[in-house]
């Protein structure tokens, strides 16, 4: 049972974090892909703006692993 | 490096203005600045016999340009020609006259080239049908139909000639051939006597007829079939004669509109230039900038054009903000490629640190820390030499290819500290060993490594940016210093905490913060602890390369279970792969992306100051430099 549960609290922090960018990237792409339309030159920035949500789902990650190994379900 | 650039004030008589200009531009090294708006000088006169000259120029050069874009441009034309030499008036007229030829060759190209592509179609089908139809010509009993058919239409081809065939009897006879594209082409031969049925039952079958070549379209198909068989030869004949004509037009005023051009925008440079330049009604005076190393090659270049009547005078370094000053960056040649990197930000300001180097070394360190596998590093570097080979130097596939190879060879290093080669393969067939950690097990290991590396560059940040304010703003600069001593110090109390060091040193580094705390508020402001907190997340964000290397080798470890999984052991390697072609690209993508943000964010943010003006020297004029 405990298992299951340290499964699912992994899971869970993974999902929110991966929604959570995925809604971030999604406004800041719609936005970007506008500014690159006027704007060609600035398609570096936007690749960097893109990424920058990423870090929500990289920490998710992280301490889902750290989940699982410190309660053991590794 | 950013070079050390000196302003200079170039003095001199005002009707020698033309001659300092004239020599400035051969000498192509000064950033030119604007001296009319000095508070003692006026701005030269433009009359309005100049203003039409610079416009009628700018509109000829746009006609040159028009003209030479049909006729091919000159990479290197040869030296311009004299401005005083060109007759504006019978350039321009010559200019749009060749460009409406060329522009009618082209079309007509254009056209030729449709048509042989669309009669190409059919040549198969018309060599195919041709005997046929000849010996029908002389048939009086016979006579024949062409039709063309989306393939999807053939059920409904082949119904109708079943029907046919039981009404015609032996007489009738169909050939079939697919036209490129998949359309198919059907020769029906049947009895006079039904010709009239045939349309009728065609049209009643609902097979969709695509229509014949433009030109071709309802005529009897013994004319059309040796008339489109002629012009398939005669089209490339055709082609081959527009190209020579092109060929003969181009040669015969190419070189010499490039030229012309290239003369052309050498004076509205420098007309442009002449605008820069204050004037009283005797003297003129320049401003600009230049590398401090060629100051002595200016002063000698206009002492021997004028001798003591122009002045060439350097002003100090505390007239002049670093803002308005040309940034150029010089980096030893293992360096350069990353200037690509750093440029994809706007240029440091004058004055402040090239970060360059540090990209050079880190950016290749951090991506061979995700990808860390020897057969990708390989692979990596099997690309960057074969990119090397096939690119020009300056191109930007040479830039990528001198990248990737310091990349490649640090993924490499980390795979076998990491012990991978195509993930676990090398463990499994040659017992490949982890040197420092294994990436699949020791998850905490590779997330401690990621954190450390991301502790000493952030740290390495702020101790840059403390270096670079020193100068400017002390109070600033230590401001930098203390974050980095407290950066440290709170790393230290977590990890005395979690028993990593020895717990003796819990208290003082928990005194030592909070004796920093007031000194970095002083320094920085009550804001301070809150940038200090982001500074800590930033030290947080290097976890992706921990994040990113393990998602990695999972996908490599999956990919070799490929072969395992599925039955048959040729699928299954074919597979894994594809898999690992996939997985190599977004190897090469992801930390690409991921490191470039780790520098311009993390690391950038501690001291780089964007906002430095591009050096566009005062010269001649180049096809590559655009207007």
């Amino acid at each position: 049972m405990e298992v299951t549960w340290i499964a699912l609290s992994a899971a869970l922090v993974l999902a929110v974090s991966a929604i959570a960018t995925a809604w971030a990237q999604s406004r800041i792409g719609a936005a970007g892909a506008a500014a690159l339309a006027e704007k060609p030159e600035l398609s570096g920035t936007m690749i960097i703006l893109v990424a920058i949500p990423e870090t929500m789902v990289i920490l998710g990650f992280v301490v889902a692993v750290l989940i699982i190994l410190r309660g053991g379900g590794g | 490096m950013i070079i050390p650039m000196v302003k200079v004030r170039v003095l001199g008589p005002r009707e020698r203005i033309d001659d300092a200009l004239g020599a400035l531009q051969d000498f192509g090294l000064v950033h030119l600045g604007d001296a009319s708006s000095l508070a003692w000088l006026g701005s030269p006169d433009v009359g309005p016999r100049e203003q039409r000259r610079q416009r009628y120029v700018r509109r000829a050069v746009d006609d040159l340009t028009e003209a030479l874009k049909f006729l091919g441009d000159v990479p290197r034309p040869e030296p311009p020609v004299p401005h005083d030499q060109i007759d504006l008036r019978k350039l321009v007229r010559s200019a749009r006259r060749v460009a409406g030829q060329a522009r009618s060759l082209d079309a007509r190209r254009q056209e030729l080239e449709d048509e042989r592509r669309e009669l190409e179609r059919y040549r198969d089908f018309l060599v195919a049908i041709r005997p046929a139809l000849e010996r029908l010509a002389g048939s009086p009993r016979l006579t024949s139909y062409a039709v063309v058919i989306p393939a999807g239409s053939r059920t409904a081809v082949d119904a109708l000639t079943t029907s046919l065939r039981a009404e015609a009897g032996p007489d009738f006879a169909t050939a079939t051939r697919e036209l490129a594209g998949g359309d198919l082409a059907v020769l029906l031969v049947l009895p006079r006597a039904f010709a009239e049925r045939l349309e009728s039952r065609l049209a009643e079958s609902r097979v969709p007829e695509i229509p014949m070549p433009a030109g071709y379209a309802g005529k009897p198909i013994g004319e059309v079939v040796p008339a489109m068989l002629q012009r398939i030869e005669s089209v490339p004949v055709e082609l081959a004669s527009l190209e020579r004509q092109r060929r003969l037009l181009g040669e015969a005023h190419r070189r010499d509109f490039a030229r012309q051009r290239a003369a052309l925008h050498d004076w509205l440079r420098l007309a442009d230039a002449r605008q820069r330049c204050g004037v009283t009604a005797r003297a003129f005076a320049l401003e600009g900038w230049l590398p401090f190393a060629r100051t002595g090659d200016l002063q000698t270049l206009l002492r021997d054009l004028a001798g003591d009547a122009m002045v060439v005078e350097e002003l100090a370094r505390e007239a002049w903000p670093a803002e308005d000053a040309p940034v150029v960056l010089l980096n030893p040649r293992l360096f350069r490629p990353f200037e690509a990197i750093v440029r994809i930000l706007p240029l440091p300001v004058y004055g402040t640190m090239d970060p360059t180097p540090f990209v050079a070394v880190f950016f290749p360190m951090f991506f061979g820390m995700i990808l860390g596998d020897i057969g990708y590093g390989m692979f990596l570097a099997g690309i960057g030499l074969w990119l090397h080979h096939r690119s020009r130097p300056g191109s930007v596939a040479r830039t990528i290819s001198e990248i990737a190879g310091p990349c490649a060879a640090f993924s490499i290093i980390f795979g076998a500290l990491y012990g991978e080669f195509l993930g676990d393969l090398g463990s499994r067939w040659f017992g490949l060993q982890a040197l420092a950690f294994d990436r699949e097990e020791s998850v905490m290991a590779a997330l401690a490594v990621a954190a450390g590396i991301g502790t000493v560059h952030v740290v390495l940040g702020l101790a840059v940016g403390a270096v670079t304010a020193w100068r400017h703003e002390r109070r600033h600069a230590i401001g930098r210093g203390v974050s980095g001593v407290m950066v440290l110090l709170v790393i230290v109390v977590l990890l005395a905490a979690l028993d990593v060091l020895p717990g003796a040193l819990f208290t003082p580094a928990v005194v030592a913060l909070l004796v920093s705390f007031p000194v970095l508020v002083a320094a920085e402001g009550f804001l301070a602890p809150l940038e200090l907190l982001a500074t800590l997340g930033n030290v947080l964000s290097y976890t992706r390369i921990m994040a990113l290397g393990t998602a990695s080798v999972m996908l490599a470890v999956v990919a070799n279970r490929m072969v395992g999984m599925i039955g048959s052991t040729v699928v299954g390697f074919i597979f894994a792969l594809l898999f690992h072609l996939v997985n190599f690209a977004i190897g090469l993508f992801s930390p690409s992306i991921h490191v470039m943000r780790l520098h311009f964010v993390e690391f950038f943010g501690k001291f780089y100051s964007p906002g430095g003006r591009r050096y566009e020297p005062f010269g001649h004029w180049h096809p590559n430099q655009g207007a």
